[in-house]
């Protein structure tokens, strides 16, 4: 049980369409995870399963039950706010213990399921304590403890990390994840950030303008991105795209010219492409120093030296857009100092006018499967 | 205070000497203005009659004592009697007004519906008129509701003036209640009913308690102008106009005028001294990351 589907799903608010027509099928026990930038209609899709948002077209379906009209508590779901949504005056028990409370559960039964749910989430002593009495995680963990108890199938997070600090929010993914092996409940969980999203997701859904513009594994939309967008926005920093010109393709290669040299790359071509305008899509983090298939000169005019890694921002002979390229380590590079960097033809991307990518040659099970 | 500043305290926070003096220099004389009519008034209880009108005015007392504090009950004998009735009137009055407000505030804090605005306007426009102004048709009214001489003529319109401003107030504060935490209840599957009352209501209660304390208030100041009008008997008669009685023919009484003053507040001082505990700043400190 968990299981749950989107058709057709839409909402508006007066004229404007949030959510446009979104269809899912989400399995059960899976962690989705649903990213996307301010205003990509993520939370809302997500208030709308939870039962917080009126479905104005479309059908929710939860385990083969149509849920569009039914409240949040007979969908068999729970839902963590992203501001806790603490009740300040009760103790952490008494948080915990809420929705046993509201369904009028025996008193032994509610003592039961709290400690049970505090122990997995280690706020045993705290029960006594009150919201303002705790730091943020464990707030967050209060949270997540009275969703628990509701021992729902579906678990709705809403950005649950993104007031946490940076070293806080690494513990809370770890103990997110290891509470979705435990529990092997189906997780829905809408974040900004895509560490959260790749880290933790078995699918991720990026959304953009209230559309899907992707569903897949983690690894899946970083080597494959189905477009622009999502070559955008899953990465960090975010994929070089550099203006080229087909000149000839094949089943299993498209050759371009790009930055004035002639490349040939492992993606599938197809009729009608020579002569248009292509995008080059190569992520910073496959730029290296030095001569490789593909060599550009330039010259970095700001760059960052993270200690682990070295970010530099180049202009572009014609482009207004920074190149950017990270290299491993700390490396002795200066600002405005040329330099040659380059980059493989296996590891580029290419997309086509309308911002579609030509598929790659890429072996994904190869590229996950097991070392040694 | 100003030297005292630790190094984790904000540049921002620190004074000069003369900044303090001045700051303190500030609410020296804000106070004279505000206290000096109380202190002059705590001052003419205790001075005997005599001394009240020697000239030249001496502002200190000679010879003062408590004794207008025990001769005002001889002087009038009914004196217990208004304040009781004082008493009950506030209490009565701030109990509907608080019945009415709190569901109705939380409701314009959190629905919205066509015409809201309309409404709360119409809260505020009540609230600007003048108590004086509908006196006389609120006498016939009350004539012909047959409320005269009555606790319910001193109560009714009281309540009617003081719910606007409560409601405002009120709803002002549920407003900064976060509505996640409606959402959270009703995801738990909580009645409306029961999210205000087990999440809602608790919450509010330093808001409630202040609103409480003004209604209080308000509802001991405008007395008299009600009971001057709609009430012509001495047993429903509240404190404010019960003071009328230390007016002799001849003279006033003023010390026992004075001392009567002091003892008639103490209620509503207890009472607020009382309700204070509640005000308990930051309740919703760790409900929601701000």
């Amino acid at each position: 049980m968990g299981q749950l589907s989107l058709k057709s799903v839409i909402k508006t608010f007066g004229e404007f369409e949030v959510v446009k027509g979104v269809s899912l099928d989400v399995h059960e026990g899976e962690f989705v995870v649903f990213v996307g930038p301010s205003g990509c209609g993520k939370s809302t899709l997500l208030r709308m399963i939870a039962g917080l948002e009126h479905t104005t077209d479309g059908d929710i379906v939860i385990d083969g039950k149509r849920v569009n009209d039914l409240p949040p508590v007979k969908r068999g779901i729970a839902m963590v706010f992203q501001s806790y949504a603490l009740y300040p005056h009760m103790t952490v028990f008494e948080n915990i213990a809420f929705p046993l409370r509201v369904e009028k559960a025996p008193a032994d039964v509610i003592k039961k399921k709290v400690e049970a749910a505090a122990a997995i989430l280690h706020l045993d002593t705290r029960l006594q304590q009150k919201p303002g009495q705790l730091s943020g995680g464990q707030r967050q963990r209060v949270a997540i403890g009275r969703a628990i108890v509701r021992e729902p199938e579906i678990f709705l997070f809403d950005e649950p990390l993104s007031n946490l600090d940076a070293a806080l929010r690494a513990d809370m993914r770890i103990e997110l994840t290891r509470l979705h092996k435990q529990l092997g409940a189906t997780m829905i969980y809408v974040t900004h950030d895509q560490i959260e999203a790749m880290t933790m997701a078995d699918r991720i859904v990026v959304l953009n303008g209230g559309h899907i513009a992707q569903v897949g594994a983690p690894l899946e939309l970083y080597h494959k991105p189905q477009n622009t967008f999502v070559a955008g926005f899953i990465g960090n920093p975010r994929m070089n795209l550099l203006p080229a010109r087909c000149v000839g393709t094949s089943a299993a290669a498209v050759t371009v010219q790009c930055q004035g040299q002639t490349i040939t790359l492992p993606v599938a071509g197809r009729e009608g492409l020579v002569g248009s305008d292509l995008l080059l899509g190569i992520r910073p983090e496959h730029v290296a120093l030095g001569r490789v298939d593909v060599t550009l000169r330039v010259v970095p005019h700001v760059v960052e030296q993270l200690g682990q890694q070295t970010v530099g921002y180049a202009a572009l002979e014609g482009r207004e857009e920074n190149f950017l390229f990270v290299l491993p380590g700390t490396r002795g590079i200066q600002d405005d100092q040329p330099l040659d960097v380059g980059f493989r033809a296996g590891d580029c991307h290419l997309f086509d006018a309308e911002g579609n990518a030509l598929e790659r040659q890429v072996d994904l099970a190869a590229l996950t499967a097991p070392a040694g | 205070m100003a030297r005292k500043n630790t190094d984790t305290r904000a540049m921002i926070d620190r004074y000069r000497w003369w900044e303090v003096m001045a700051i303190y220099a500030g609410i020296f004389v804000f106070l004279f203005f505000l206290l000096s009519p109380f202190i002059e008034g705590f001052l003419v209880s205790l001075k005997p009659l005599s001394q009240l009108f020697s000239s030249p005015y001496r502002f200190w007392p000679e010879n003062g004592s408590f004794k207008a504090y025990s001769t005002m009950w001889d002087s009038v004998p009914a004196f217990g009697w208004y304040i009781f009735n004082s008493f009950l009137i506030s209490t009565v009055a701030t109990i509907i007004v608080l019945l009415l407000v709190v569901p109705a505030a939380y409701a314009f804090a959190r629905f919205e519906y066509a015409g809201m605005a309309l409404v709360l306007g119409g809260f505020l426009a009540v609230s600007m008129f003048s108590g004086a102004v509908l006196l006389i048709p609120l006498f016939r009214l009350m004539r012909t509701l047959g409320l005269l001489n009555t606790y319910f003529a001193m109560i009714v319109p009281g309540v009617a003036f003081l719910i606007p401003s409560a409601i405002w107030l009120l709803r002002t504060y549920m407003m900064r209640i976060p509505v996640e935490l409606n959402e959270a209840a009703y995801m738990d599957g909580a009645s409306q009913f029961y999210t205000f009352r087990r999440v809602i209501l608790p919450i509010a209660m330093p808001g409630i308690v202040v609103v409480a304390i003004t209604t209080f208030i308000g509802a001991y100041a405008q007395q008299f102008i009600f009971a001057l009008t709609f009430n012509s008997k001495t047993e429903y008669m509240p404190l404010p106009v019960g003071l009328f009685a230390y007016f002799g023919k001849q003279d006033v009484i003023w010390n026992e005028l004075m001392a009567a003053s002091f003892v008639g507040i103490a209620p509503a001082l207890i009472i607020i001294f009382f309700l204070q505990r509640y005000l308990v700043g930051g309740l919703t400190a760790g409900a929601v990351k701000q």
